[in-house]
């Protein structure tokens, strides 16, 4: 599946169309957990913006029903609280809600190990990554 | 320990007003952005850190892949995806500058360029960054292992200057200019104990080594404990440590046997001592591969060592900053 994505986005420039004009930003992007954090609760910021007026729908992993569609509108935003500790996508559609006109991941990164030996030598003189 | 709880648990926020106005997507971000900027510096003073998040940030955030219609078109609840086990093998290597200094007489400083992370952790044996070892307990409580590693206070010794001088390291005048080398040292492998211990109180490091190459046949016993916090991205750890040296061990890297003395290095013996260090680290995780670390170190040597005629500074300084990648 990652590597169709990378196949994708390599020949995306190529099929640009105009519903590739829709642009979808979440902020944040990144959860980090560890041991003492198991999950993040965070409040993401989901902004779009289309080339075109029309009726968009944001969706996410987390339901089978959008969050919110606009009618009529060319940009709009959303404010979505949520706890999270695995990985997830928000992603726009237009008219057909089959079609995703824009994906975007949140992504987790576990800090901890299931090693306790690699958690607990992590300390050695320049031990910075 | 209030204050850390609350801490950890402040969220990312955002302005969220209406967007009554003509914005663009772009100028809307840029507010978003100087918030979290505010709400950062009041969290960690590491301005460094920071400028570095601008720009990584807004750059990852906006992210319009290719949508997987099969799998995301319908909208459908996606179950969480199992974790899948740690690989045994961790690299990453971060780029940057930083430097340690060297106390020896007539000697530079150590550049810091590059710092690679490798390890390999099987059932029971590991390797970890130049330690081989084999772990015989490992519970909730605590991690013993057996290890061997390679001493680090050989490094002084391969950044040393030979001069001509006309004053001793005591400083008194010479009778004529006298070719002035620093005596070199070899490295010692050595074996010994660990026991490593974290919980919620910290990280705790209890370490025994003795020389097993017949190099300087003293022995080290070292105490480190560490604390770390954790805000999202940001991370700080700071950290501090003990270390006795024997006699043997000092004396061999620090003293002046009576074979290496001459007219501008007098002889020393060094007895056992203990050295202090302290330890900053902070860290900002730019994505899921990329972060940004700054660490510092201070080690303050024994007076026993630093007594030396072939030390002039009793104070090591080490630090680095640099953009480090974890390939897993």
């Amino acid at each position: 599946m990652r590597h169709l994505l990378i196949c994708l986005l390599v020949l995306l420039p190529v099929f640009a169309t105009a519903e590739d004009e829709v642009q979808l930003k979440v902020r944040p992007v990144l959860c980090i957990i560890d041991e003492r954090t198991p999950s993040c609760q965070m409040s993401f910021l989901v902004l779009w913006e289309s080339a075109e007026t029309g009726y968009y729908c944001l969706y996410n992993d987390f339901g089978e029903s959008p969050l919110r569609c606009w009618t009529e509108q060319r940009s709009g935003e959303l404010n979505d609280e949520r706890t999270v500790d695995t990985e997830f996508s928000y992603w726009m559609t237009g008219d057909d809600t089959e079609s995703p006109l824009a994906v975007v991941a949140v992504e987790v990164l576990r800090m901890d190990t299931d090693d306790r030996r690699r958690k607990r030598r992590s300390r050695h003189v320049w031990d910075i990554l | 320990m209030q204050a850390l709880y609350i801490f950890r648990q402040i969220p990312y926020t955002f302005n969220n007003g209406p967007a009554a106005s003509p914005e663009t997507l772009d100028s809307r971000w840029s507010e978003g952005e100087s918030n979290m900027t505010s709400m950062i510096v009041r969290v960690v003073a590491a301005l460094l850190i920071l400028i570095t998040s601008h720009s990584s940030v807004a750059g990852e955030a906006q992210n319009n892949q290719a949508p997987d219609q099969a799998s995301q078109a319908s909208g459908s609840s996606v179950p969480s995806p199992p974790v899948p086990p740690d690989s045994r093998w961790q690299l990453g290597i971060a780029l940057g500058y930083g430097l340690r200094t060297n106390p020896l007489v007539q000697s530079d400083d150590i550049p810091i360029i590059v710092d690679i992370d490798i390890s390999w952790f099987g059932d029971r044996f590991f390797f970890d960054n130049g330690d081989l070892g084999f772990t015989f307990l490992d519970n909730e409580f605590v991690t013993t292992s057996l290890v061997g590693r390679v001493n680090s206070d050989r490094v002084f010794f391969g950044r040393t200057n030979t001069r001509f001088v006309t004053v001793d390291l005591a400083g008194a005048p010479l009778a004529s200019a006298f070719e002035l080398s620093i005596p070199d040292r070899d490295y010692a492998g050595e074996l010994g104990i660990e026991l490593l211990a974290d919980g919620s109180w910290g990280q705790l490091q209890l370490t025994g080594f003795h020389d097993v190459s017949g190099t300087h046949e003293g022995f080290e016993i070292e105490f480190d404990y560490g604390y770390g916090w954790r805000n999202q991205r940001f991370y700080i750890e700071p950290s501090f440590g003990l270390s006795f040296k024997s006699e043997e061990m000092n004396d061999y890297y620090w003293g002046v046997p009576a074979d290496e003395t001459n007219v501008a290095i007098p002889g020393y013996t060094a007895d056992a001592g203990v050295n202090v260090r302290a330890r900053l680290q902070l860290s900002y995780q730019i994505s899921k591969n990329w972060l940004f670390s700054f660490v510092g170190e201070v080690e303050r040597m024994s007076d026993e060592a630093a007594g030396s005629p072939i030390v002039e500074e009793q104070n090591v300084f080490g630090y680095f900053a640099g953009f480090g990648y974890r390939f897993n």
